[in-house]
């Protein structure tokens, strides 16, 4: 009887690692679901944009990626879309991408809007997706991502100013 | 080197002198007793004969707990995997535990706690705490706390507990177990007198003589077995028992409780098995529930107010309206194919009225009603497309505007119709039309109407609720799409248009796992009824030299086996009152 006692006691053992371990980092893991801060890994996302092409952020990694999230219902978002046009016409030659999420409003809405409002950077169609996992609340939000996927700034209100973006690049 | 250790030896204080201790009594302490059986250490009751060792403190009620064996984490030089055994085998350890994740759950519920929000996701948490209970808030937010229950030490803690409860069931179980399946019949005399139930007296008359004592044990039996005692003879002395398993009733219950726990673990690990999602429809609304194959369609959504004299009068004065009920009308569709296209094909799987505690209930899947709020959207249209003839209007042919499911080109008759701009709440900002928000309060949409086959297209807009034309004239706007190359849209009568007045919020949870749950309970009552409504008994009698001598243990309900066992000798002759059975000696 003794002898079967030790290879019990580890197996035993081995057991309740696993349990434990498992408990432990189905734990983490849903803290690793929390929206991304500055510095962080830029959650990847995989999504149609309005051109029909379907985008992915981990593609545009070693380049800045500019992440705006709009809605043409939100005023602050409508007027600094000149700029974030300008941002991505004054900065495509130093790699420089700017997407536009749009917050879940219908294809015929986002389209006029952007035709209207006359952008020509990529327009991405997310169903609350994209938004939920950045922890998205106030519109807008601007999200700078360093050419290592890291969050290097995280700007929530209207950008007035060029600078508040392009500083980071 | 020698006298360096015998500095940290000092240094380490009581732990280190207490485990020495314990090494020096294994070198000296003889665990063999007199009738030859050898006892492992720590034992405090031979296992064989009874006799006590010299564990026992000598006077005194026996010590019967586990029968007096060693439990297994009594050992000797233990390593690190028996230390960390016999860490959790202890119950010492196991409520301090308990009374830790005890208080860990009190202070989870001091603050209102993340999952109790609509769509926690979608608020602004630090600020809510930050602004509603100010500093004291900010940090409860910032330490974690209002996720208590999520969070890593607390399902360590819980996880220890679950450990311990194994540990501890385990360490004493498999000893006891193994003692009570070969007990002994005949006992050393002093297993008997230091009984709780004990009773030293001469055999009564009737028995004297060759064969006498032989005799009354098998009297004794016989009364003892009309009792359901499962009795067993050795010449003149007995052992009798019955309802041993009510001794297993709490492990049984800890197997129920590991059960429930590893089931509850499972439940957070498998996204299926527990999912809590908040959405909200609009009536007239079908969406799908995410993550599942399922959409949920909302009819109608209706709240009954209490009538005035239905209150109780401290409520009648307010003037305030109190909800009797609140219902959705809801209906559960499942796609059946091209579910991830753009046309998927669903089938009606259930109907239900969604109330408070009443919820729609399908395949693990729970709808239940969260909250409300009253709307003016419109959901859908029915068209009629007009053409301005010579002397009369031409009907063309009809088309839907649906809010929620929108078709960017239909057919109306011959003619195409195609969705070019669209605005939910429709206004004008900065001359242009734009919308206030995504929820088709004031819907605005410019439609190109053509004859089909790329001929001229002709663009109206058509704004349906009438309110906005004043809004619009006094901002200087000039309506586009007045009557367009002679086309007009109307809705012909009050049928065609589909309004919700309300929004409705939904929590959709998804059950599975939870027959699990439901064994866990179900294994844990049984061990709570098996230990409590039964007791585990046994008597134990010797004739030796014409002295008997009667011993009697359970586990609880000591006057009914007091009563049992004098009811039982008394059939077999001796005369004795059940509390004189009662040993007097005090329990140390």
């Amino acid at each position: 009887m003794k002898k079967y006692r030790k290879p019990m006691q580890i197996a035993i053992l081995l057991v309740f690692v696993l349990v434990g371990g498992i408990t432990v980092a189905s734990a983490l893991s849903n803290d690793a679901e929390a929206p991304p801060t500055e510095g962080q890994i830029a959650p990847d996302f995989s999504v149609a944009g309005l051109d029909g092409q379907t985008y992915r952020l981990s593609d545009f990694r070693g380049r800045h990626v500019v992440l705006n999230f709009w809605g043409s219902f939100c005023d602050p978002c409508v007027r600094e879309m000149p700029l974030l046009q300008q941002i991505y016409e004054h900065y495509a030659d130093e790699g420089v991408v700017v997407l536009g999420v749009n917050l879940d409003e219908s294809l015929a809405t986002v389209r006029s809007f952007v035709r209207s409002v006359d952008v020509n950077f990529p327009i991405l169609l997310d169903h609350g997706k994209i938004q939920k996992r950045y922890g998205v609340i106030y519109y807008p939000t601007t999200f700078v991502i360093g050419p290592d996927g890291k969050i290097a700034h995280k700007k929530v209100g209207e950008i007035t100013d060029m600078r508040q973006v392009a500083a980071y690049f | 080197m020698r006298r360096f250790r015998h500095e940290t030896g000092t240094l380490r204080g009581a732990a280190y002198d207490a485990s020495a201790a314990r090494e020096e009594r294994t070198m000296i302490e003889n665990t063999k007793c007199e009738c030859g059986h050898q006892n492992p250490i720590g034992t405090v009751l031979c296992e064989s004969c009874g006799k006590p060792t010299s564990n026992d403190a000598g006077a005194g009620l026996l010590e019967m707990r586990y029968d007096g064996v060693a439990r297994r984490s009594q050992k000797a030089n233990p390593n690190l995997i028996d230390r960390v055994w016999n860490f959790f085998s202890s119950v010492k350890v196991a409520v301090w535990l308990i009374l830790i994740t005890l208080a860990a759950a009190v202070i989870g519920t001091v603050l209102r706690q993340e999952n109790t929000f609509f769509n926690p996701s979608m608020v602004d948490l630090e600020r809510f705490y930050t602004e509603q209970y100010g500093t004291f808030g900010k940090i409860y937010y910032a330490l974690g706390l209002t996720r208590t229950y999520e969070t890593w030490w607390f399902k360590t803690l819980l996880f220890m507990i679950g450990t311990s409860l194994v540990v501890c069931s385990l360490d004493r179980v498999l000893p006891l177990y193994r003692a009570l399946n070969k007990q002994g019949i005949r006992k050393h005399p002093q297993f008997l007198k230091r009984q709780r139930v004990s009773l030293e007296t001469g055999l009564p008359p009737g028995y004297e003589g060759n064969g006498g004592a032989d005799r009354w044990i098998e009297a004794f039996a016989a009364s003892l077995r009309k009792k359901r005692y499962r009795v067993r003879v050795e010449g003149a002395a007995l052992f009798a028992e019955k309802n041993r398993f009510s001794r297993w009733g709490p492990y049984v219950n800890h197997v129920g409780l590991i059960i429930f726990l590893l089931a509850a673990l499972l439940r957070s690990l498998i996204p299926e098995w527990n999912t809590e999602l908040d959405m909200q429809w609009v009536e007239g609304e079908t969406k799908r529930i995410e993550g599942t194959p399922y959409y949920l369609k909302v009819n109608r959504f209706t709240e009954e107010y209490y009538e005035k004299d239905e209150l109780p009068e401290a409520l009648r004065e307010t003037g305030q309206g109190v909800a009797k009920s609140f219902e959705t009308d809801a209906v559960l569709l499942e796609c059946v194919s091209d579910c991830e296209g753009e046309h998927p094909v669903l089938e009606e799987r259930l109907q239900h009225t969604i109330a408070v505690n009443d919820p729609l209930k399908y395949d693990g899947l729970a709808i239940y009603q969260f909250h409300f709020e009253p709307t003016d959207q419109i959901v859908s249209m029915r068209l009629t497309l007009k053409r301005e003839g010579e002397e009369s209007e031409e009907n063309l042919g009809t088309f839907r505007l649906d809010s929620f499911d929108m078709k960017l080109s239909q057919q109306a008759g011959s003619h195409l119709v195609e969705i070019e701009e669209y605005y939910p709440e429709f206004f004008i900002r900065d001359d242009r039309p734009a919308t206030k928000s995504k929820e088709p309060v004031n819907p605005g949409y410019v439609l190109a109407i053509s004859e089909g086959d790329g001929g001229e297209r002709f663009r109206y807009l058509f704004v349906p609720k009438l309110g906005i034309w004043t809004e619009l004239e006094a901002e200087g706007y000039k309506v586009r799409g007045e009557p367009s190359g002679g086309f007009r849209v109307a809705i012909d009568s009050e049928d065609d248009l589909q309004l919700a007045r309300y929004k409705t919020f939904l929590t959709v949870r998804s059950h599975k796992g939870m027959e699990w749950i439901w064994t866990g309970a179900a294994i844990f009552m049984i061990g709570v009824i098996m230990g409590f409504y039964w007791q585990h008994r046994r008597v134990w009698a010797s004739v030796d030299g014409g002295v008997l001598l009667v011993g009697a243990h359970t586990n609880k309900n000591w006057f009914s086996l007091r009563r049992e066992t004098a009811d039982a000798l008394r059939a077999a002759g001796v005369e004795v009152q059940p509390n004189e059975l009662d040993n007097g000696v005090k329990r140390h």
